[in-house]
């Protein structure tokens, strides 16, 4: 009787674990220099520690702080051969909420999927493409207070245990004191740790709105017949909109910032410091003044950086 | 530029490449000097010094920059020329890519010389066969008459619209670089009216701005890649459409690709390159004299390859070996395997020959050993594809 038990037992979890067991995929949304990358890597680490397999890519745009970055991250039971970017994931993390306005994240979800959002609004109050299982956590505000940054890869890191209930947290703490704390040093490794945690236990789960209307982004993509020879591109119409030399003006990089510089124009002295070294070329003087394009500024923060005199501020932006 | 009368010259083959420049009337010549190249760009700059050409000319602090100079300056609308050799080109090489996926038509001779180690400034082929890959039109010259000749036909057949892509004309080092021979040199008015104008298809222009080699992602950079396959598929059309009215203007003929030499009726047949196709061609006919049905191939470009024209002969022949004098180390030479590649499906035996490797005289012994071996394969199945010809210790 005894063994019989066992042996279903034993048999039971050979089922679970070959049988049942499918793998999983996740993307992840951020913005270059938010760590997305780094969430992903320590995400496959985690899954690593429990014995799975696992593999982690980032895919990157514009190799730019604020862009729009993509990293992937995939868990098995077994050697993971598929090396293609991930199409249709089982979960969405969203690092910066901005991102939800400007492009349909749940492009490819799978039907049961799941998206994780970095957001002080409850999941209900979330407005996505359709109704889906959505998990919330201020992970901004918990980096602010533990980190003193607002770097959120390691506090969505608990968002991710908590909602999807795939690794546990304390695989996840693990994960991230190696990680992290190999870079950074012990003592912040654990604060990131820290902040996981934190995050894990105030993450919200519930289901989003539907209903948001997204315009599919129009890409020039020219066949071998309308490429322009040897790449040459001028200014062009296009259905996509402007492209090649001056297509700037209608493709604006202001929302890749996170933070916003601020100038205190009675404290600015016109040394131009700031427009000189403005990576984008978005600071004009008006009046001997800087004044800042925001349609393009990135919010890198340089020009606070060089100002001799302290006249501008960083500050986090929010946005309506 | 000064007009230039037509002349018979006896010339170095470097001197020669300088002065198809001059008749070209290039605008730009960006380069750096190195054995056994650096008499073209010399002569060069005397054309400049003795106010024969207004060209410009760069004085640059490596071939590395001579070629991003060309690059430059071709995209701005000018037409370029420069030339190298040996580790000067490869120091190159990463420009030669820029050159060729831009679409600039620049026109390079490049004096075949020994790549080190160990040090040698004696022909060998090991320099310009390792760029195959950078999307240059690449050949090689008989001797100085071709020289001459072939720098006119590179910008006729690099400029044409449907090609648009740099060529190499490469010559044997001190073979020809360093020999003088009689070079017949049509006037400067007739060559502009063979090449015609450059008409680049797009230029660097402040009141026109436009985005020229810049960061493209994924979605972008393969159609590209296409078209200059496409540009070098195109290239042998356009080869072949030159000489021949190359042939109508100036009474020299190249024919095409590549030239047959006794093929009509021979059992075997050899591929060759660069100098050694004159010796060979002594070789054939003394063979001829002797009964023995034997035919030359002379291999003029290596990009884009003459498949076509190889396969053609290679169906009436018995056996076909390639003269090469560069080695991919561990298969063989660069030629041997696109010849074999060629003749994919057909059964005949293809047989490689290495020799003058580093400079080594290639004497007429070794081309009649060459023969020698093809017509024994003829009868019976060789035992191996690769003979080293001439090399201590090892047998054939």
């Amino acid at each position: 009787m005894i063994f019989l038990a066992i042996f279903s037992f034993a048999i039971k979890l050979i089922l679970h674990y070959h049988i049942t067991w499918r793998m999983y995929e996740i993307r992840f949304h951020g913005r270059g220099g938010q760590g997305g990358r780094m969430a992903a890597e320590a995400y496959a680490l985690a899954a690593f520690l429990e014995g799975n397999y696992a593999v982690s890519f980032p895919f990157f745009g514009a190799e730019r702080r604020g862009a729009p970055v993509r990293a992937f991250t995939r868990v098995d039971n077994k050697k993971i051969r598929i090396k293609t970017q991930v199409y249709e994931p089982d979960y969405v993390v969203v690092l910066d909420e901005t991102l939800i306005e400007t492009e349909d994240v749940l492009e490819g979800l799978k039907e049961d999927g799941m998206v994780i959002i970095n957001t002080q609004r409850k999941p209900e109050e979330v407005k996505l493409s359709k109704p889906v299982k959505c998990a919330t956590v201020d992970a901004t505000s918990i980096a602010l207070d533990i980190l003193g940054r607002p770097i959120t890869n390691t506090s969505i890191l608990g968002a991710i245990a908590k909602a999807t209930g795939k690794v546990s947290i304390e695989s996840i703490e693990k994960a991230i004191i190696e990680k992290f704390g190999e870079r950074l040093g012990k003592e912040a490794g654990e604060k990131n740790a820290l902040a996981a945690r934190t995050a894990y236990e105030k993450t919200l789960i519930g289901v989003s709105q539907g209903g948001k209307a997204f315009v599919p982004r129009k890409k020039w993509l020219p066949d071998v017949n309308e490429m322009p020879v040897g790449g040459a591109t001028p200014a062009m119409k296009t259905d996509a909109g402007l492209v090649g030399i001056g297509s700037f003006i209608e493709n604006k990089t202001g929302d890749w910032r996170t933070f916003i510089p601020s100038i205190d124009k009675e404290k600015c002295i016109g040394c131009r410091f700031c427009w000189f070294y403005c990576p984008e070329g978005c600071i004009e003087m008006v009046d001997n003044k800087a004044n800042v394009n925001y349609d393009y500024c990135k919010g890198c923060g340089i020009c606070a950086n060089e100002c001799p005199v302290n006249a501008i501020e960083m500050k986090r932006e929010v946005r309506t | 530029m000064m007009r230039l009368e037509a002349k018979k010259m006896v010339a170095t083959g470097d001197y020669t490449a300088a002065y198809g420049a001059l008749l070209c009337d290039v605008d730009v010549v960006a380069a750096y000097p190195i054995t056994p190249q650096t008499i073209i760009v010399e002569e060069f700059s005397n054309f400049v010094n003795n106010g024969i050409t207004d060209a410009e000319f760069i004085m640059v602090e490596s071939e590395h920059s001579a070629m991003s100079a060309c690059i430059a300056a071709q995209a701005s609308g000018a037409r370029t020329f420069t030339a190298t050799s040996s580790q000067g080109l490869a120091l190159m090489h990463e420009m030669l890519f820029v050159a060729s996926a831009l679409r600039l038509p620049i026109v390079m001779p490049v004096v075949n010389r020994t790549l080190a180690a160990p040090i040698g400034i004696w022909c060998e082929h090991n320099d310009s066969m390792p760029q195959r890959d950078a999307g240059w039109i690449q050949m090689s010259c008989e001797d100085n008459q071709e020289v001459l000749d072939m720098i006119i036909m590179a910008y006729k057949i690099g400029e044409r619209k449907d090609v648009l892509l740099p060529v190499m004309p490469c010559l044997d080092a001190f073979i020809l670089s360093h020999t003088v021979e009689p070079v017949d040199a049509p006037s400067s008015d007739e060559v502009a009216d063979f090449i015609g104008k450059y008409d680049p298809v797009a230029t660097l222009d402040p009141n026109n701005p436009m985005a020229i080699g810049t960061f493209s992602p994924p979605e972008y950079i393969q159609e590209l890649r296409y078209q200059t396959h496409v540009a070098m598929e195109n290239a042998k059309k356009a080869i072949r459409e030159t000489t021949k009215d190359f042939a109508r203007k100036f009474g020299r003929d190249y024919y095409g690709l590549i030239e047959e030499y006794r093929c009509d009726d021979a059992d075997v047949v050899l591929a060759t390159v660069g100098t050694v196709t004159g010796t060979a061609r002594e070789v054939v006919d003394e063979l001829r004299e002797k009964g023995k049905k034997v035919g030359l191939i002379k291999l003029r470009f290596y990009r884009p390859f003459p498949a076509e024209e190889i396969k053609k002969i290679a169906e009436n022949v018995s056996a076909i070996g390639v003269y090469d004098r560069a080695i991919s180390y561990g298969v063989g030479g660069p030629l041997f395997i696109e010849t074999r590649n060629a003749l994919y499906g057909l059964d005949l035996p293809v047989l490689n020959f290495l020799a003058g490797l580093g400079g080594r005289d290639v004497v007429k012994g070794d081309i009649e050993k060459m023969y020698e071996i093809l017509l024994k394969a003829k009868k019976e199945k060789p035992e191996k594809e690769i003979y080293w010809i001439g090399t201590r210790g090892v047998s054939i």
